[in-house]
């Protein structure tokens, strides 16, 4: 590859990385949108400890729950560039819908692993819609939904 | 003759006019599933009046602020994860537990603070997560 290619090709990676990076940085609500994505987190390892317990018919409110979060998320990115939140809704809906099947799943035929195995691709669909926001803004997936032991 | 009326105004114990009142607040931590602050001090044989706020205000989860003995714990969370939060009225495992509450919504409980020592506190809807401790104090 020529001299010219190469730096046509890091010049252009360097302007999406800026423009992404821009975009991020101009979040309207960046704090509401820390919540929308922490939220979406927390209640995914809820589904997940329910399925773990074979608690499956809560499974069902727990995706409630997920909705309100995926809304809570959809509200603070309102004022956002269409074509962001145009890339977020897509991102938004199909971590919905992945959801949605390990739900109904719960429903329809409950068996833990089976479930493990849907809410696995589920994580990877809320995954794809974190991405697009700063890693400042995402959600750490180790750490507790609140204070798991008493402090003595 | 005067022993029914004694037992009835509470033999032995101090008249609640001497007693000292402490009022304690604490809250969700917004909608995530935590005490906010998630410790409390109050002194043994108080008058503890315990205002709780769920401070959430997307996602509807109910909370409630409930206290317990350290050595129940780990027994009542199993038995809350099992049976969906439901707090049964005569569980001697609880200590004092506010009602349920939705979202916005802000409770109250009133209890004497046990002896000295350190008491977790819990959510029987969210056992394993939403925890605290109530410092008893001498």
């Amino acid at each position: 590859m020529k001299p010219v290619k190469i730096a046509a090709v890091l010049m252009t990676i360097g302007v999406a990385l800026f423009m992404a990076s821009t975009v991020a940085a101009q979040l309207k609500s960046p704090d509401d949108v820390k919540t929308g994505l922490r939220l979406l987190m927390q209640v995914s390892n809820d589904f997940k400890r329910q399925i773990t317990a074979k608690n499956f018919p809560r499974v069902p409110r727990e995706f409630k729950e997920y909705k309100e979060s995926a809304e809570a998320v959809r509200t603070a990115i309102k004022d956002e560039p269409a074509a962001f939140k145009a890339k977020a809704e897509t991102k938004l809906r199909a971590a919905v819908a992945a959801f949605q099947k390990v739900s109904d799943m719960s429903s329809n035929s409950p068996d833990a692993d089976k479930l493990m195995a849907e809410h696995g691709k589920a994580v990877t669909a809320m995954n794809a819609l974190f991405e697009l926001f700063p890693p400042e803004l995402r959600p750490d997936p180790n750490a507790p939904a609140g204070i798991r032991a008493p402090k003595n | 003759m005067l022993a029914p009326l004694w037992i009835l105004l509470g033999c032995g114990r101090r008249p609640a006019s001497e007693r000292q009142v402490v009022d304690l607040y604490i809250a969700s931590d917004g909608d995530f599933i935590a005490f906010k602050p998630d410790t409390l001090t109050c002194p043994t044989g108080a008058l503890v009046r315990l205002t709780f706020h769920h401070a959430g205000r997307l996602v509807t989860v109910r909370h409630n602020w409930l206290l317990t003995r350290a050595d129940q714990l780990e027994a009542l969370s199993k038995d809350f994860a099992a049976n969906d939060g439901v707090l049964s009225k005569d569980d001697p495992r609880v200590l004092a537990a506010t009602p349920m509450c939705d979202k916005g919504e802000t409770v109250m409980v009133q209890f004497i603070a046990p002896p000295p020592g350190d008491y977790p506190f819990l959510c029987s809807t969210h056992p394993e997560d939403m925890r605290g401790i109530l410092h008893v104090t001498k």
